[in-house]
Parts: C-alpha cells; sequence; structure tokens
C-alpha cells in the first residue's frame, strides 16, 4: 500500500482554502499527523467497492414540505448575535477603495 | 420521598401527582450542579430555571399534563435553547445566543419540560474525551482521574454523577454511546432522521442524531418518545408515526435471534471487554435467543470511512463561522481576509483545525473521487452488506468500547489512538441504524463497561428490549 505523503506547501494551501493561520512550527507538525491520519483513511482509498453507487444517505421516506411562505425571524434578532452591525446590516471592513 | 432514588419516569409520575413540586425536584438537581462542580460537567445553570419550574407547578395545578411536566432536562451545549447561550465547547461561540428552538427543546418544552442547565461537550463535538472544550475538561463522574468519554461527555458525566435524571446528547461517531458506557449509563444514537436536528450546532449532518441519556433503558425509552418526530425544518428527519417503544420491552429475550458478527469477535480478541461480550451472549442464550453467526466484511473500514465522511461535512458546516455573522470577530482584523482567518485561526481549538484541514484535503482537486466519493460508495456497500446481516438476525450485540474510561491526558497527544476509540460505535453512524450502549459487567477498578445493540433502521423497540433485559441481568451501574 503506497504510503500518502504530504509536503509543506500542500499543507499551506490546505491552511489556505481552510481559512487558517498557522505558524510555521504549526504547519511542519501536520505534516507526520497528517500522514499517519491519512495511513488510516488510505484503507478506503485502497478498499474495493464493487458495483457500488452513489445514494443519499437519508430515507426515501421523506418529503418536502408545502412551499407555503411563513414569518421568519425578524432582521433585528437575526443580527444580535454578529460582532458589529450597521444600520440593519452586517458590517465587514470597506472592501473597495 | 428521596429525589434521587426516583428514576425519570417515577419523579414524571410524582410531579404530575403534586407529590413532588417542579420546584423542589428543579432546586434539588441545582444544587447537586452546584455540589459537584469539581467534575466540569455542567457549563451554565440556567438563572430562569426555578422561575421556570414554579411556573410548570402552577400550571399542573391547572391541570396541564405532559410526559416531562415539570421534569429538569439538562441539553449539551451545541442545541439551541432560545434566548441561552449554546457555545458548542468552542471560543468561536464564547457568546452566541440562541434565537430559536430546536426542534427537540421545543418538543421537551411542549411535553413540560424544565430545561435547567448546558452540558459541556467536545469542541464542536469533535472528540472522545471532553478534553478538547475551550472551558475546560469534564472529569469522569465515577473516577475523576479519568476521561468521561465524548464528545458528550458532560451530559453523560452528570447522569451518572446523578446530577439530572436525563441529559440529550448528540452522537457523530459514538458521542452518546462511548461516553455513557464510561460513566455507567444508558444512551442512544436513534436512526438517522429520527430524531429532527434543527437547531442543533452541525458537525457531519448526513451521520449525526440526537438522542437521551438517561439512569436505565425504560427511562431512555420513555424520553426518546419525546424526542422522535419529523420537523417541517429538517428534510431529514423522519415524518412517520412515532411507536410507544416502553410498550416494546417485553422482559423476555426468548425466540429473538441475535447476530453474532464473525468480525466483532475477531476484533474484540484481547480486549478488556472481551468477558463481558462474551457473558453477555452466554446470558442471552441462556435466555432463550437464539446466536446466530452473520457478517459486515467490511466492518473494518468503517473507521477510516468515518473519518474522511465526518471532517469532509464539518469542513462545511464549520464554513459558516467566518467572524461576520456569529459571535466572535478577531480584534486584530483589518480587512475582510483578516476578519477570516484571524477570527478563525483564534476561535477553533487545534483538534477543529486539524478536521478541518482533513476534510479540506479529502474535498480538494484530484482527491475528492479518491476519498469522499469513494467512502460515501463504500458507505452503500456497507449499508448493503447490513441488509444482507438483518435479515438472518433482530440484532447485533457488539461492545461500546474496548475497555473503561482512560486516563485524563493518556491520548491526547496522538490523534489516532483517540479515533480508535470509536471502532466499536461509528458503525451504526455509517449504516444510520439505531445502537443503544447498556452497562454490563466491570473492568479495571471496577469500573463500567458497555454492551452495544444494533438493530436495522427503525427498530429501535428491538434495541430498547434487548437492552432492558441486559440490564436487568447484571447492569450493576443502573442506579435506579
Amino acid at each position: 500500500m503506497s504510503k500518502t505523503k504530504i509536503t509543506i506547501d500542500e499543507v499551506k494551501r490546505l491552511a489556505g482554502l481552510s481559512a487558517l493561520e498557522f505558524s510555521d512550527e504549526e504547519l511542519k507538525a501536520f505534516i507526520p499527523e497528517f500522514e499517519q491520519i491519512l495511513e488510516l483513511v488510505d484503507e478506503v482509498k485502497n478498499c474495493d467497492i464493487g458495483d457500488s453507487k452513489l445514494e443519499y444517505t437519508s430515507h426515501k421516506l421523506s418529503d418536502c414540505r408545502e412551499d407555503v411562505a411563513k414569518e421568519s425571524l425578524p432582521q433585528e434578532e437575526i443580527l444580535l448575535n454578529s460582532p458589529k452591525t450597521k444600520k440593519g446590516s452586517f458590517c465587514v471592513p470597506k472592501m473597495l477603495d | 420521598m428521596k429525589i434521587d432514588e426516583l428514576s425519570l419516569i417515577d419523579l414524571a409520575k410524582a410531579i404530575s401527582e403534586q407529590k413532588i413540586t417542579s420546584y423542589d425536584a428543579t432546586k434539588f438537581y441545582i444544587e447537586k450542579c452546584e455540589e459537584r462542580k469539581d467534575l466540569n460537567a455542567i457549563l451554565e445553570i440556567f438563572d430562569d430555571a426555578l422561575d421556570k419550574a414554579k411556573e410548570m407547578d402552577e400550571k399542573i395545578k391547572n391541570g396541564f399534563k405532559g410526559k416531562l411536566a415539570g421534569v429538569p432536562v439538562v441539553i449539551k451545549d451545541n442545541i439551541l435553547y432560545k434566548g441561552k447561550k449554546a457555545s458548542c465547547g468552542s471560543r468561536f461561540l464564547e457568546n452566541y445566543v440562541a434565537q430559536y428552538n430546536s426542534t427537540v427543546v421545543q418538543k421537551m418544552l411542549d411535553a413540560g419540560a424544565v430545561i435547567f442547565a448546558r452540558a459541556n461537550m467536545d469542541e464542536f463535538a469533535m472528540g472522545s474525551s471532553t478534553e478538547t472544550s475551550y472551558y475546560g475538561i469534564t472529569k469522569n463522574a465515577l473516577d475523576p482521574t479519568r476521561v468521561p468519554g465524548g464528545s458528550s461527555g458532560g451530559s453523560a458525566s452528570a447522569v451518572g454523577a446523578g446530577l439530572t435524571p436525563v441529559a440529550l446528547g448528540t452522537d457523530t461517531g459514538g458521542s452518546i454511546r462511548q461516553p455513557s458506557s464510561y460513566n455507567g449509563v444508558v444512551g442512544i444514537k436513534p436512526t438517522y432522521g429520527r430524531v429532527s436536528r434543527y437547531g442543533v450546532i452541525a458537525f457531519a449532518s448526513s451521520i449525526e442524531q440526537v438522542g437521551p441519556i438517561t439512569k436505565n433503558v425504560k427511562d431512555n425509552a420513555y424520553m426518546l418518545e419525546v424526542l422522535v418526530g419529523g420537523s417541517e425544518h429538517d428534510e431529514t428527519s423522519l415524518k412517520t408515526d412515532v411507536p410507544s417503544y416502553l410498550s416494546q420491552i417485553k422482559g423476555s429475550v426468548k425466540g429473538l435471534r441475535i447476530g453474532v458478527l464473525k468480525e466483532i469477535e475477531e476484533a474484540v480478541a484481547g480486549f478488556e471487554v472481551e468477558k463481558s461480550y462474551r457473558d453477555t451472549l452466554k446470558m442471552l442464550k441462556e435466555n432463550g435467543a437464539t446466536l446466530v453467526d452473520v457478517s459486515i466484511k467490511d466492518f473494518k473500514l468503517t473507521l477510516p470511512c468515518y473519518y474522511i465522511i465526518a471532517p469532509a461535512e464539518a469542513t462545511s458546516n464549520l464554513g459558516r463561522f467566518d467572524g461576520v455573522k456569529y459571535s466572535r470577530r478577531s480584534p486584530d482584523a483589518k480587512d475582510v481576509d483578516e476578519i477570516y482567518f484571524k477570527s478563525r485561526s483564534e476561535g477553533f481549538g487545534k483538534e477543529v483545525k486539524r478536521r478541518i484541514m482533513l476534510g479540506n484535503f479529502v474535498l480538494s482537486s484530484g482527491y475528492f473521487d479518491a476519498y469522499y466519493n469513494k467512502a460515501k460508495k463504500l458507505q452503500q456497500k456497507l449499508i448493503n452488506e447490513s441488509k444482507e446481516a438483518f435479515k438472518k438476525c433482530d440484532c447485533f450485540v457488539l461492545p461500546t468500547t474496548a475497555g473503561v474510561a482512560f486516563k485524563l491526558g493518556a491520548k491526547s497527544g496522538d490523534p489516532v489512538a483517540m479515533y480508535k476509540e470509536d471502532l466499536f460505535t461509528i458503525m451504526a453512524n455509517i449504516l444510520g441504524t439505531p445502537a443503544i450502549s447498556v452497562p454490563f459487567g466491570k473492568g479495571e477498578n471496577g469500573l463500567p463497561l458497555g454492551i452495544q445493540i444494533v438493530a436495522d433502521r427503525l427498530n429501535e423497540g428491538v434495541v430498547y428490549n434487548v437492552a432492558d433485559f441486559i440490564e436487568s441481568k447484571g447492569g450493576d451501574y443502573a442506579r435506579v
């Protein structure tokens, strides 16, 4: 079984995709950890699944509700958990000059 | 009438018959929580709990009837209760206040429950020891030098230590059953879709479920009857009829076909739990059940399958925590990118970050087919294998964990050793089947061991019947 190798560039790429910042030491520490975890999950990569197909894992019995408009949460309540709001909106720093 | 000697069912009855007030029962359990702060099982006792209990007493006097009328209940910290904090064990959601009730909370309130506290958990339910919570580790109810299991460690420790008659947990890979086993209590992961996940902070949406943790099996069946039923807000929740589980507990296993999985027979060899497992099978046979040899050929792949599906779904679910909408924003963020990167880096703990990274790895281009799609196809293969096995038997019996609760810190530096904690429990999440853990037998230092009963989807009644029988024949840790 071939062992999946991870490079520091791969870890940096994943950190970017994950929107996470790490120190150089933390990034390096991911390599052996990841390789160990990948050794575990590589068993799936290499297994024989025969003719098994992708299917919904949820029950086929489920159905959708009637498409009827209902009252939703008030705007003020939705904004209550936001760290910064302005005039009824989520507020972030200026994106364009 | 001593409150802590009453089962959940008897307490509910005593309160509804006005032999005990909800106020006294709630006050009793709040005081218990205060006495056992050392366990760090409870994160917050809600300040309006006693007022709510008084209101319930008034309602009961005026004729209110409900299965949980006036009964104190604890919820896990990832279940939304309007107006109350739900921090998911994370710094990110330190000040997050629920804006609506989850379906399970609404169902309990409709049944008259007094939800009085929230319990600690592994951050975002990612862990098997409740050591990854931002709010500190929780300790085992029976031995405070050991872990309570996880991720519902706070809930299970609270029930085990008698701080509440019942607590809700959530189970994505064993997070109700493993801590139940470690604290000598009973916990069920219901069939996928049996209980609505609406208002439960999502981790791995296609495999997780909410379920009750109680002191005994009948209490558990009683509680699940309150929680089940579909919700219009959760498309995956089942809208089918809600059965009575208690009436399916017969006090007998005569004629039942108990599936003995070949792969479990091999996996269990040499583990501390082996004797309890074999004693359980022997006892069931002596009492009229038939043991049937069955097989799920790919059982050993359930663990790696889980460690692809769960991080992949977690990565997507945790994408919403961006420093804009929920709770926390880094004070140092100067532009939009920094809001995302800094808020997430400061808000999430190590294990959560590890799983987000792993999730992005298996979902990223070049790997998606090799890992995630392959894992989902494997999941279907496992489901097909289980359907064949369930044609020959009514349920499987297997251990919950390899041994008793391990020492605090013993596995926290080794993610793969921690992941292997879920070896026996993950199968039910991958299959979407119900699975319960019930104490049977003891291991090191007299600590409890747990046995699991797993049946085909929607067969919670069988699971409860067999679990109740096992409990009656040696559930030394059944407190009531």
